[in-house]
């Protein structure tokens, strides 16, 4: 027991794995179609922007800060693309894709130049990044406009064997795992874990936690596609409900918010219990209000495990 | 002990020059809320000359005060939560729950409008003094929590209310808050000078108590607090708990002046209640924050989005407004330090 408990600790990723693996069990039990070949791709395509929006939520958490506004960038990517660059003839993919990543990108350095370099506290750069993007959302689409036929369509199918949704979330976690081989990630935990000590030993702190929020803008833009590619209009109300989604499964994957433990699994993982959940409740023909009275449960339960069971650190707390 | 005139010990043991000119007025303008009441007025005159109905209408100017107060209440336990340094995204719940008691349970079950404020008061309060008590204790981001919390409520109060949104609150609720009530004669809703009266008590609170000291020694530096024998602890779970029950006054207010509730009555309401208190000039763990700018940042942003509106833009241009607001006042006095400064 002391074991598992042990291991749980030092891998903050096998709490929500644990969780995500009694969940699939149940959701299992509840529907036996659940897995079949044949919905894979569409489970998928629903899963795909939960893991991403939680994605893009955890370089920041990781860098020491938050950034609220990832969750609202993946909507208001949605909207670019099939409210303004698909109706003007740029929805092709060679166009549109690089037009995407670099709006996400270059949204996300701006709320890194705010946080490092003006020197904000991140919450309150990030929910003034989360106002202009939603107020932008909603000029450029009032109502949800629905995309024509596009290539992003794929990324909901499948090609062959393969589930389209796989490809983003294959993309951003090669990306992830080949930037681990890099000095980056390591300097990235080491100014989360303590900035002064990470600058006291030669990290460049401004520049690394510009680059967190950065390459959380760009994996964000990946989520409005995929978000794009699941729902085939554009959903300017939905930023609220991705802007919280996006931590809750960065959160549950065990990534700490005091920053400098977690990663990119973890909240895979975490973006899988919250998914799984919903999909479980909904099966079991429950009320939608209760699924969000049970995600807010999901959510304190979670926090509250990390900060006793499972945190290796907890040897007395303060009085 | 023959030197003692090296720059480390002259800029010690000589006293300082007063601060003069620039310097002084911008020490100045970072204690007091000077700068946000000059841009008050200034609105204040925009408004009047753009439409100049305000002046021979005063119900106008009445109903822009009505919802600033409105804000004012739901910003006001955000004002302390962010002065001990925290931060409250259960807002939203604790409005939505706040009107649905004042909408549906008065409606559906019948209960008198004490019952309906005791009640509230109770859950919200309640649910805040645990959430305090927990953040404290074990050291948990108040800002993760706040958020589950919100969602239980949220969808809590749906559930209860069995997804009815008909429920209007009772004429004597709806007389506190909206346009047409009057106060002792008064063409002027209650609810302002409710809101005005607990600003006041929340005043003399801060300013003028222990308790209110001990608040901002908390925010300031929770440890030197506990080492001063503040029962930190105490001090967290009674501002959570403040700010659950003021946000569930204020959302049995806001649903008296909407006549109802929807499932996403508080969302505006909890990021404008921060934008409120962070363009009044409170920061995070700050002995400068106070209601008082709170009020004047919630009066603010009423009149800014009111001009926005009259210009004929939409709300969505307001939102990208307040945004940039947001921005540009913490970045005129709520930077923090740099890194090599703490090294």
């Amino acid at each position: 027991m002391n074991q598992i408990l042990r291991f749980l600790q030092r891998n903050s990723w096998a709490f929500a794995l644990l969780l995500a693996a009694v969940l699939l069990a149940v959701n299992l039990v509840v529907s036996p179609s659940f897995l079949s070949a044949d919905r894979l791709a569409a489970t998928l395509a629903t899963l795909a922007p939960f893991v991403l929006v939680g994605f893009a939520s955890t370089p920041a958490i990781l860098s020491g800060g938050i950034d609220v506004s990832v969750g609202p960038l993946a909507t208001f990517i949605n909207c670019l693309f099939i409210a303004v660059l698909l109706p003007y003839g740029l929805g092709d993919w060679f166009v549109a894709l690089p037009i995407l990543l670099l709006a996400g990108a270059a949204v996300g350095t701006v709320t890194g130049v705010l946080i490092a370099i003006v020197r904000l506290h991140p919450v309150v750069a990030s929910t003034g990044v989360l106002f202009v993007l939603v107020g932008l959302s909603i000029t450029i689409s009032r109502n949800p406009v629905s995309a024509p036929p596009n290539w992003s369509d794929g990324l909901a199918r499948s090609y062959g064997w393969l589930p389209g949704a796989l490809i983003p979330i294959g993309v951003v976690a090669i990306a992830w795992f080949l930037l681990r081989r890099t000095a980056f990630v390591s300097n990235l935990l080491a100014t989360g874990e303590s900035d002064v000590s990470a600058y006291g030993a030669g990290v460049n702190v401004t520049t690394v936690r510009v680059l967190a929020y950065t390459f959380g803008g760009l994996i964000a833009s990946v989520a409005g596609i995929a978000l794009s590619a699941l729902l085939q209009s554009s959903q300017s109300s939905l930023a609220t409900t991705y802007a919280l989604l996006g931590l809750a499964a960065a959160v549950l994957g065990g990534t700490s918010l005091g920053g400098g433990k977690g990663g990119l699994l973890g909240t895979f993982f975490g973006a899988l219990v919250i998914y799984l959940l919903q999909q479980l409740l909904t099966a079991l023909g429950v009320q939608p209000s209760f699924v969000q009275v049970a995600y807010g449960l999901l959510l304190v339960v979670g926090v509250l495990l990390g900060a006793t069971l499972l945190n290796p650190r907890l040897t007395r707390i303060r009085t | 002990m023959t030197e003692t005139t090296t720059d480390v010990t002259k800029s010690l043991t000589i006293p300082q020059p007063g601060a003069t000119g620039w310097a002084r007025l911008r020490h100045w303008a970072i204690e007091t809320p000077i700068i946000q009441f000059v841009a008050l007025v200034a609105l204040i005159v925009v408004l009047v000359v753009m439409i100049p109905a305000f002046i021979t209408r005063p119900q106008a100017s009445i109903a822009i005060l009505v919802i600033a107060s409105l804000l004012a209440l739901a910003a006001m336990g955000q004002t302390l939560v962010v002065i001990l340094g925290g931060l409250d995204l259960g807002i939203a719940g604790y409005i939505t729950f706040g009107a649905m008691i004042a909408s549906n349970a008065t409606s559906r079950l019948g209960w008198p409008v004490p019952v309906a404020f005791l009640v509230t008061l109770m859950v919200c309060g309640g649910f805040g003094a645990i959430v305090g008590w927990l953040c404290h204790r074990l050291r948990i981001q108040p800002l993760v929590m706040t958020l589950g919390v919100g969602a239980i409520l949220t969808g809590g109060s749906m559930f209860l209310a069995k997804g009815d949104y008909n429920g209007q609150p009772p004429q004597e609720l709806r007389s506190l808050a909206q346009l047409t009530g009057t106060t002792f004669g008064l063409p002027i809703p209650p609810v302002l000078f409710i809101v005005v009266g607990l600003g006041v008590l929340l005043w003399l609170f801060l300013a003028k108590t222990s308790a209110g000291r001990k608040l901002y020694a908390t925010g300031v530096n929770p440890r030197a607090a506990a080492l001063a024998r503040i029962k930190t602890s105490l001090v967290w779970t009674i501002v959570f708990a403040f700010s659950g029950a003021l946000a569930g006054v204020a959302g049995i207010f806001i649903a008296a002046f909407g006549s109802g509730w929807s499932q996403s009555i508080g969302d505006p309401y909890l990021f404008a209640g921060l934008a409120a208190v962070l363009v009044g000039g409170t920061t995070f763990g700050s002995v400068r924050g106070s209601f008082t700018r709170t009020a004047i940042g919630a009066l603010i942003l009423t009149i800014v989005s009111t001009l926005i509106v009259s210009r004929g833009l939409a709300e969505a241009q307001s939102r990208i407004v307040y945004g940039i607001i947001i921005l540009a006042v913490v970045a005129l006095y709520g930077r923090e330090r740099h890194v090599r400064d703490r090294f």
